[in-house]
């Protein structure tokens, strides 16, 4: 029972940890920057929905670089699947789907969760003060298996790696900049709010930076993060099967 | 089919189709592999052997087409049936990054190999590759035929009845080719473990496997044991080498195609019928295009 959880979780743990060093230095080196670009250019001169830039600035970084790790497994995925065909070892093995899927999502939020402990380093750095409460963990949680599972799909669906870099450009990249982690989505015009409005990040973004701030937490943002969750791990669900199609 | 008739059968199919979009890869083929035997799925490049390897292992889908292992439905229990199958893919899958001994403990875990036994094996395999000593280098260190060897004990780990060889040696030097085909010999003398091979290599197909099928355009023309194929089309080929090209006639003795080479005014030879004179006297074409 679970040997596929259990075995796609080795060989991704294992496989980290010979990077572990150079990965981690990779994914802390732009919410840095972004720290002292933003955070210190801005610093407490400037509020933003009655919160000092830099306190509005750090859980918008949490959710952005939580979602490059945990969504950043589809590239991983990708040269496993296409350049070296480890993933078919996957498919011929007595497992199911739903602990293949299960397994990534596992790696990819771990890897989330590492890039959220980073930042918390950084904000106690630069001495901005956040609350820690259940609300935040079962966010963090939530949005890193929701973009985990989404990057598990797109690795699946895609048919090789200029794909990969394609969805990366024309959908993350945009979602990244405009839901909310550096300005709130309010300020947006009408049609870009719209749009915005349809994508989970925008959701995880609100909902994770009222958790951290004392703000209060929509409930219904937090419904839709879990709906968006449940809508891409059956997605996920779904590709790997097609990869057998 | 009646129980009685699957006893002894490690693998059996029936009418396998694969089609992509409008093209049909496999068309309707059938295979019969019992305990121990030592077959041959022998085909031109785009024949269907992979294809059809890959119908089998469940890596991809048929389109039609019933699968048994052991007499069990491999559609309906997949995850049972998967525990039979052993597979040698055309790609050497081992997995870069992890040394050969996380390799391997990891397809222990993906096959429920208990975890007091997992060690214990894995060092009996990696001593029967001969690569004991360097169990603990990454796999992208490894040399193409260290690759291959560790593909295939790691596909006789969790002791499969059945093994799958994809183009095992394809791209490998005749030395380390020799070597992976005497550790295959020895994994089907030692294990009575039953084994599909794909090649392009046919002389040693034809040395190493008991029966063979033949496959072109998806579709099996011809199966049964290399000598007995071989004998039907005349156990002797004449070669005329004529200025348009190479004339065959087959003979069934030595003695018949020596005689029908006297007098000939051409340069001619006279061999032993090959598994691919089999195939082109079948086709009109060569297996190794």
């Amino acid at each position: 029972m679970f040997n596929g959880f259990r075995g796609v979780l080795y060989r991704e743990i294992n496989v980290f940890r010979k990077r572990a060093g150079k990965q981690i230095l990779a994914s802390s080196l732009s919410p840095l920057l972004f720290l002292i670009a933003f955070g210190w250019g801005f610093g407490d001169r400037v509020a933003v929905d009655g919160l000092p830039y830099i306190t509005f600035l750090i859980p918008g970084l949490i959710t952005m670089s939580s979602l490059n790790q945990s969504y950043g497994i589809a590239q991983e995925l990708n040269i496993t699947r296409f350049y070296f065909h480890v993933f078919d070892e996957y498919l011929i093995a007595p497992i199911s789907h739903v602990e293949i899927v299960l397994g990534e999502a596992a790696y990819g939020m771990f890897k989330g969760l590492l890039s959220t402990a980073l930042i918390f380093a950084y904000s106690v750095i630069f001495g901005v003060k956040l609350t820690v409460g259940p609300v935040f963990f079962l966010a963090i949680l939530t949005h890193t298996f929701l973009f985990t599972t989404l990057g598990i799909t797109i690795a699946m669906l895609v048919r090789d790696h200029g794909d990969q870099a394609a969805v990366n450009t024309f959908v993350i990249t945009p979602m990244i900049f405009l839901s909310g982690t550096f300005f709130p989505v309010e300020k947006l015009p009408v049609v870009f709010k719209w749009l915005v409005y349809a994508l989970p990040l925008t959701y995880s973004t609100k909902v994770i930076r009222a958790a951290l701030t004392g703000g209060d937490v929509n409930m219904l943002y937090f419904m839709l993060m879990l709906g968006f969750a449940a809508v891409f791990f059956v997605a996920a669900l779904r590709a790997v099967g097609r990869v057998e199609g | 089919m009646a129980v009685a008739e699957r006893a002894g059968k490690v693998l059996e199919a029936r009418g396998l189709v694969k089609k992509f979009g409008e093209k049909t890869a496999v068309a309707g083929i059938a295979l019969d592999i019992r305990e121990g035997d030592f077959t041959g799925l022998l085909g031109p490049n785009g024949a269907g052997k992979t294809t059809t390897i890959k119908m089998l292992t469940g890596l991809i889908k048929p389109t039609g087409g019933e699968i048994y292992y052991y007499g069990r439905d491999f559609f309906t229990c997949p995850k049972d049936a998967k525990r039979h199958i052993g597979v040698v893919p055309q790609h050497s899958n081992v997995d870069r990054d992890l040394t050969a001994y996380e390799n391997l403990y990891l397809h222990s875990i993906l096959h429920g190999i208990p975890k007091k036994r997992r060690r214990e094996k894995i060092y009996e395999a990696l001593e029967f590759a001969g690569l004991l000593d360097h169990r603990d280098r990454q796999v992208k260190t490894f040399s193409g035929g260290m690759k291959r060897r560790l593909v295939l004990v790691r596909a006789l780990l969790h002791g499969p009845g059945i093994l799958f060889l994809d183009e095992p040696t394809v791209g490998l030097d005749p030395q380390i080719r020799k070597n992976i085909w005497d550790l295959i010999l020895k994994i089907n003398q030692q294990k009575g473990m039953a084994i599909l091979l794909t090649t392009h290599y046919i002389e040693e197909a034809e040395k190493l496997c008991r029966s063979t099928y033949i496959i072109d355009k998806g579709r099996i023309i011809i199966k049964g044991a290399p000598d007995d194929l071989k004998k039907d089309i005349g156990g002797y080929v004449l070669e005329i080498f004529r200025e348009d090209g190479i004339e065959e006639a087959f003979f069934a003795s030595k003695e018949d195609a020596l005689e029908r080479l006297r007098g000939c005014p051409h340069t001619c030879k006279v061999r032993e019928v090959t598994l691919e004179d089999v195939f082109i006297k079948l086709t009109g074409k060569r297996i190794n295009v």
